[in-house]
């Protein structure tokens, strides 16, 4: 997988002029019995790959270099059109004692990190003026991420990050390593952590099964049909929907502002017929790149099941790969757009407390199934937790003519709108035309109610919400943290009510909170009820089965 | 034995030991609540909670009401927003004044000042009204809202710690707010405001001993 360059092993411990060695003296180990002694010699302290420093200062090196070619640059040719020879050579002084002065940072903040992974803890030593020193449990982890950007990918480095539940971003990142060493790092976490989980003769007996050989169990590969569809379908209708709406207003309007005695004239329609092709064009185009970069990111994703965690691995320009441990599900959330939907695929994602889907910025779903047929998107989710997600109850009907009235509220005041604006004077359609999509207003209404729907299983309870975007949560009675119903003012005038169920995974950004929406009243404070009921005894059952909740 | 399992193991030890402290508090709690009962005796200390004062332990199963003070405290507060609208109204109604619309500026001023006042008052009065909390077996329950109507289920297995807040407008007025978080993503933390501060103390260590009594291994 990797190009050339992937087995530069980093710096042996074995480096004589270093302080920070005092921090981790040998006699720390004495007390530690044999099984541990073995683990630790095979890790011992270790630096960063060598190439770090270079990447790092190469990437910024290039984006001040950009900065400095387009300010710099006119600058430093008109002092020396003016001839002030001594003026330029202080500032080329100066700007050289800035380089060596960051290079030299960049080295000594090399020099002084360091991370050790013991037979418990993963530790980090790092810091130049300030010192950080972090020892990470590692029955805390979450997920251990690599990731490996195109250039990273051709010097043969990888970016690792490990995740807890703690605090709201990364844990910690090790930025970077060989990718061996990442590889060697993502399956010593997790032999160890299992046996760090485990009971004491457990853990010889994971950590003799996991050296005895890694078997792993494929759970899902994409197909190249699933990426093709992937690409399809990855862009959010609704921003494809605002953006059409947008442009088709734009290009309409325009003209009928700058000119709104004239009706016709064989400008006006030649762009009135070109601007909604063009819009359309640009939009076909979006949505393409869209695609196009979505496929590429999740080319050959991969999902293992390995002992008691998932291994998921993707990428072709760039390579992911990540491992979730099973013990630290807390929700699935199955994902499909109208699109997906109408072709019968879906997506599904893994929320663990370490990071919920969107909370890492620009890659999103990380621990996610982008898109697979339906039912091998079901089945998967099956396999991870056992709950029927197919009969859900749907919401009474009377919250359906709550959505007829809240909808037809808006076409109403569409018409308002446009009635003013023709007293006014301005150019807009009669007020009767908004009542066109009244039609609309009524199927926007059943088919919001339609995709509403929960279900209370043996161990889980099961939410649906969303037309656009139809989320299916599945939440685990063991993971429920606090359980809320709300009654808006219009709500409670229909007797409905919504219950909300929270677990330490879902981000609340992205509104990814399993929630049973305008359930009748009475059943949302029964759900209210049963559901910690549940809690209680799914915990007493786990308990019960030493299993614990980890 | 590894280093790590001793840890495990010293862990265990004390779990257990809670554990059979809690179980004669259970028996204390249930004896307290049967007397409870009855009459509104202070015999409720089960011997877990060291209250300052007995008036202050809540019963377990009851729906509590806040202190009736938080009502003034809360009038206050929403006087003191109105006024800072009246004064952005006063600024804003000055400007238009002097230059394209002319409004009556004092007019426009108190009607703000009234309409928010009066409008936050009612809130305040209401708010009182729906605020509603109870320390049951499992969990603690919270209802509130107005115009939105919201009830809370916190089990104990959940909770993380528990904070006592006192802010200065607060302090005034003798008051106080408890806050329970949870490792919940959403609404991480549970607020009940309007405590008396030896109740809001009562509570946070009540609430602690039922969160130990119910602990696990990890919350999340």
């Amino acid at each position: 997988m990797s190009p050339g360059g992937g087995d530069a092993a980093p710096p042996g411990s074995g480096d004589p002029g270093r302080g920070a060695d005092d921090t981790l003296s040998p006699d720390e180990d004495g007390g530690r019995p044999p099984a541990e002694r073995r683990a630790d010699t095979r890790t011992g302290p270790r630096r960063l790959h060598p190439l770090t420093v270079a990447y790092q200062l190469g990437s910024t090196g290039v984006r001040i270099g950009v900065v400095a070619l387009f300010v710099g640059a006119p600058g430093l040719m008109a002092a020396l059109e003016s001839g002030r020879v001594e003026y330029v050579a202080s500032v080329l002084l100066l700007v050289l004692v800035a380089v060596a002065a960051v290079v030299g940072y960049s080295g000594l903040s090399y020099r002084r990190f360091e991370y050790e992974l013991t037979g418990d803890t993963f530790d980090i030593r790092e810091g130049v003026l300030s010192r950080r020193e972090r020892e990470i449990p590692l029955r805390r982890i979450q997920n251990v991420d690599v990731s490996q950007r195109l250039p990273e990918r051709v010097l043969g480095i990888a970016e690792v990050r490990l995740e807890t539940a703690g605090g709201g971003s990364t844990e910690a990142a090790l930025r970077f390593v060989g990718v061996e060493e990442a590889d060697r790092l993502q399956a010593d976490i997790s032999r160890l952590r299992r046996g760090a989980v485990a009971g004491e003769s457990e853990a010889a007996d994971a950590r003799a099964e996991a050296d005895a050989g890694e078997h792993r169990e494929r759970l899902f590969e994409i197909s190249p049909k699933e990426l093709a569809v992937l690409g399809v379908v990855s862009i959010d209708p609704r921003v494809l929907s605002i953006l059409a709406i947008g442009a088709s207003l734009f290009f309409d309007s325009v003209p009928k502002f700058v000119e709104p005695s004239v009706i016709g004239g064989p400008e006006q329609l030649i762009t009135r017929l070109f601007g909604p092709v063009a819009s359309l064009a640009v939009l076909v185009l979006l949505a393409l790149g869209a695609g196009v970069l979505n496929a590429t990111r999740f080319y050959g994703f991969r999902l293992e099941r390995d002992a008691d965690e998932l291994r998921y691995e993707r990428g072709l320009f760039q390579r992911f790969s990540g491992t979730i441990p099973l013990s630290k599900v807390q929700s699935l959330t199955v994902r499909e757009n109208v699109l997906a939907r109408a072709l019968g695929y879906a997506s599904l994602t893994i929320e663990t407390a370490g990071y919920a889907p969107g909370s890492n910025g620009g890659d999103g779903s990380q621990s996610a199934v982008p898109l697979a047929e339906r039912e091998r998107a079901l089945a998967l989710a099956r396999s991870i937790e056992d709950a029927g997600v197919e009969s859900l109850a749907r919401p009474p009907k009377r919250a359906r003519i709550r959505y007829a009235i809240r909808y037809s509220l808006v076409v109403a005041i569409l018409a308002g709108g446009l009635a003013l604006a023709g007293r006014v004077g301005l150019p807009v359609p009669p007020w009767y035309v908004a009542l066109l999509f009244a039609p609309l207003a009524l199927l926007g209404a059943h088919l919001k109610w339609l995709n509403l729907g929960y279900a209370l299983g043996e161990d889980h309870v099961v939410t649906q919400d969303g037309f656009w975007i139809r989320k299916t949560h599945v939440v685990p009675y063991h993971r429920v943290q606090t359980v809320v119903t709300r009654g808006t003012v219009f709500q409670r005038r229909r007797d409905l009510g919504t219950v909300v169920v929270d677990t330490a995974g879902s981000s609340g950004l992205f509104g990814g909170d399993a929630r049973a929406i305008d359930v009748d009243a009475g059943t949302a404070a029964s759900l209210r009820e049963s559901i910690p009921t549940s809690l209680t005894a799914a915990l007493a059952t786990r308990r019960a089965e030493g299993r614990g909740s980890r | 034995m590894t280093a790590g399992d001793d840890t495990a193991d010293g862990r265990g030890d004390d779990a257990d030991a809670v554990d059979s402290e809690a179980s004669t508090g259970d028996a204390a709690g249930v004896d307290g609540r049967t007397d409870i009962d009855t009459h509104q005796s202070s015999e409720f200390d089960d011997g877990r909670v060291d209250v300052e004062d007995d008036a202050d332990a809540v019963p377990l199963g009851e729906s509590q009401t806040l202190d009736p003070a938080v009502r003034f405290y809360w009038i206050v507060r929403s006087v003191i927003r109105a006024a800072t609208l009246a004064v952005v109204a006063l600024l804003f109604a000055t400007v238009l004044n002097q230059t394209i619309l002319p409004l009556p500026v004092r007019t426009v001023t108190v009607t703000v000042f009234a309409l928010f006042a009066t409008l936050g008052v009612a809130r305040s009065v209401l708010r009182y009204g729906s605020w509603a909390y109870a320390i049951r077996e499992e969990s603690l329950f919270l209802r509130r809202g107005v115009f939105t109507q919201v009830q809370t289920v916190v089990p104990y297995v959940r909770v993380q710690h528990i904070d006592t807040r006192r802010g200065a407008v607060e302090r005034l007025f003798g008051l106080s707010s408890l806050v329970v978080y949870t490792a919940g993503s959403r609404g991480a933390d549970v607020t009940i405001p309007g405590l008396s501060p030896a109740r809001a103390s009562s509570l946070q260590t009540r609430l602690k001993h039922l969160a130990i009594e119910s602990e696990e291994e990890d919350a999340v």
